[in-house]
């Protein structure tokens, strides 16, 4: 259970970076359109709810101190946070559905959040790694 | 503050109040326990704030914050009872009772239902037990048991067949008497063109023109679409047979077939045709083109422009003075912005009616939703922008406009009274976003009254009615509205009667937080698809059909 915490919780780190990558996809296509942003939204809308929740099912599985269980939610928050920061830039674009200031604000911390999620996935797999570590090897590292 | 952006601000403290009580459980249990006090403080404040956007969304229509007085209010409630308690236990728990409140204002709001309850507080209670478990590894038995009665009841309730019967689709459309010899014959070829899919190898396929009385003929063959088409006559209110829904008035046209459209030409103005067999593709494709009749010979000069428009704007010169009919169609799936520069103009007709008394413009902006159509009378030399993009000019080119003010056609032009004074039946469409579990795969759907196409009960209507019908946007999104087969009456938005000219539409924007009172007689028996005219949305589930009993 150990190794899938560390191999699930890695997983969704690597498909939180090709995000980024999905996104300049999406920034750079011509002619732009929504449809450059598909790959991206599918990927935030459906893989990584389910990756996020299988990392949280494995930290639990794998008895992982409360600690880690609770970094281990955090990504699943911040997914669900970047689909509705997304969404919420439709909403205050104008009439026509041309960007305005506030929306390009709420664009903004929809890069933000991106960043902290990835920040907080490399503090998953870190802990899952260590936990996943022989209990000598962790004392023989803390000497 | 508009309702549209109470429902964001709604939504974004909603998600401070579920990150404040968690992120201040997760500091108590990690020790740190001043960071844990000001989290404390900063759920507490959104959820105070939560109740401040629930009672103006109350206010505003009861649509708009039904689950979150019944369902997130008690949710929320809870979560500050037990939450001010401060232990680790108590904020998460806080946390996730307000996690849950956000969950099913986003997963399922309107209506409130039993099982959207039910399976919040299931997870508010696995949660609970799973970190009571963590923290103080014992279980909790009262958890367990509240998360298990939750979830079988909330679930029994998600899958019982309830009041919706499943929306059946096979109707027979209501044929109608030849409308006679015609006189105007067209053949339009649907097939493949490089990327593009096109009438006759064009697009936008080829412009379509008859005079009010000629009896319309089009041929309408696919030559290698494997996806089908037909042939949708957008705003035409054309015999239930001839309107080209595929798997309602008509099969889809496969490749190699063909299928014949007729009927009389007895409404003029600017319209538009296309294909209704995966039309969220097919439109963008190119598989549409414009529809104009006309009342009598063509006058003056004439000027059919639709959106998307090519790339490089067409240049005309033309004898200073002379008037300028622009035909402005928006065949795309949004919103787009019209200016007329260098010249004083008047908006004559809106979706193909001629509008009463419409006065001179200047320096105003026109929104054409999704599927609209704006007739626009100026005199040479005049320019046409789009989105701030030279289209078309009839002589020098002005400057490109600014940020003009938008024209409000619910106030403008002269008004009359409605040609009836009772409404015989209500109906009540209330657009949003939800999670839609009846199809092989869960999918985030856009929905109507709480369900999503094919799932949508068809609304019935008796031949004769005047039908009221009120349409609410709860989403966060604007959804131009297009019901097929008739034009409506626009009564009113947010409460506030339309002033200026009678507005008879069939494609109109609803924007986030809005209300639009329309009503229309039931005059044109048959099966007509009522849907989102943002193709994309409809192929999400946004459509549903209105039936004649």
């Amino acid at each position: 259970m150990r190794r899938a915490f560390v191999v699930v919780s890695s997983v969704t780190l690597a498909v939180f970076a090709f995000q980024f990558v999905f996104a300049a996809v999406g920034a750079f296509t011509k002619p732009s359109s929504e449809d450059a942003y598909a790959l991206h939204s599918l990927t935030g809308m459906a893989v990584l709810p389910v990756l996020t929740l299988l990392t949280i099912l494995f930290a639990v599985l794998a008895k992982a101190p409360a600690r880690l269980v609770g970094l281990a939610v955090l990504p699943l928050g911040l997914t669900l946070l970047q689909a509705l920061l997304a969404a919420l830039t439709g909403t205050f674009a104008d009439a026509a559905g041309d960007s305005s200031t506030l929306s390009l604000i709420i664009g903004g911390l929809h890069a933000v959040n991106g960043i902290v999620a990835v920040h907080v996935g490399v503090g998953v797999v870190r802990g899952a790694s260590r936990l996943a570590r022989p209990a000598g090897a962790e004392a023989g590292v803390a000497a | 503050m508009s309702t549209g952006s109470i429902i964001a601000a709604d939504l974004l403290l909603a998600v401070l109040a579920a990150a404040g009580w968690l992120g201040a459980g997760a500091a108590a249990a990690t020790g740190h326990r001043r960071t844990s006090a000001g989290l404390v403080i900063a759920g507490l404040l959104a959820t105070l704030g939560r109740a401040a956007t629930t009672i103006a969304l109350a206010r505003a229509g009861w649509w708009f914050a039904a689950e979150k007085v019944v369902i997130s209010a008690p949710l929320s409630l809870a979560a500050v009872v037990v939450g001010v308690r401060r232990s680790a236990m108590a904020l998460l728990f806080a946390g996730y009772a307000a996690t849950g409140a956000l969950l099913v204002t986003v997963g399922h709001g309107y209506p409130v239902s039993a099982a959207a309850a039910l399976l919040a507080v299931a997870g508010v209670a696995a949660a609970s037990a799973v970190t009571w478990w963590q923290l103080h590894h014992r279980t909790s038995r009262t958890g367990v048991a509240v998360a298990v009665a939750a979830l079988v009841a909330g679930t029994g309730f998600a899958v019982a067949p309830g009041g919706a019967p499943p929306a059946h689709h096979e109707h027979r459309p209501v044929a109608t008497p030849g409308p006679g010899e015609p006189t105007r014959r067209f053949t339009l070829t649907a097939g493949r063109a490089g990327e593009a899919w096109a009438f006759n190898v064009q697009v936008p396929g080829p412009e379509l023109t008859a005079t009010v009385g000629d009896v319309l003929e089009v041929t309408l063959r696919n030559r290698d679409i494997e996806r089908g088409v037909t042939l949708h006559w957008h705003g035409y209110d054309v015999p239930n047979d001839q309107d080209g829904v595929p798997g309602v008035t008509q099969d889809a046209v496969r490749p190699g077939q063909e299928f014949v459209y007729r009927f009389v030409a007895d409404q003029a103005g600017t319209y538009w045709y296309h294909t209704h067999s995966a039309s969220d593709i097919g439109v963008r494709k190119g598989l549409y083109g414009a529809l104009v009749v006309r009342p009598g010979p063509p006058a003056g000069v004439e000027v059919v422009v639709p959106v998307p428009a090519p790339p490089t704007a067409v240049r005309a010169t033309i004898e200073p003075g002379t008037p300028v009919r622009l035909r402005l169609i928006n065949t795309d799936s949004t919103t787009h912005r019209y200016a007329v520069a260098g010249a004083p103009f008047r908006v004559v007709a809106i979706d193909g009616v001629d509008l009463d008394g419409p006065p001179p413009l200047a320096d105003t902006a026109l929104l054409i939703p999704a599927g609209g159509r704006y007739d626009v009378v100026t005199t040479a030399p005049a320019a046409l922008f789009v989105d701030g993009r030279l289209v078309h000019s009839t002589g020098p080119v002005p400057p490109a406009p600014g940020a003009w003010p938008v024209l409000d056609p619910l106030a403008y032009g002269t008004t009359s009274a409605a040609p009836w004074t009772r409404i015989d039946r209500r109906l009540t469409l209330v657009l949003d976003r939800g999670l839609d579990l009846r199809g092989l795969l869960p999918r985030y759907a856009h929905t109507v009254n709480g369900a999503a196409g094919p799932g949508i009960p068809t609304q019935v209507v008796r031949r004769g009615e005047v039908v009221g019908l009120t349409i609410v946007n709860r989403s966060l999104v604007v959804h131009p509205w297009h019901l097929h087969g008739h034009h409506v009456l626009v009564l009113s938005r947010d409460g506030k009667p339309a002033t200026g000219s009678p507005l008879w539409l069939d494609s109109f924007d609803v924007r986030p937080g809005e209300v639009w009172q329309v009503a229309f007689r039931a005059d044109n028996p048959g099966v007509w698809a009522n849907h989102c005219h943002n193709l994309p949305h409809a192929d999400q589930g946004m459509i549903l059909h209105l039936a004649y009993s």
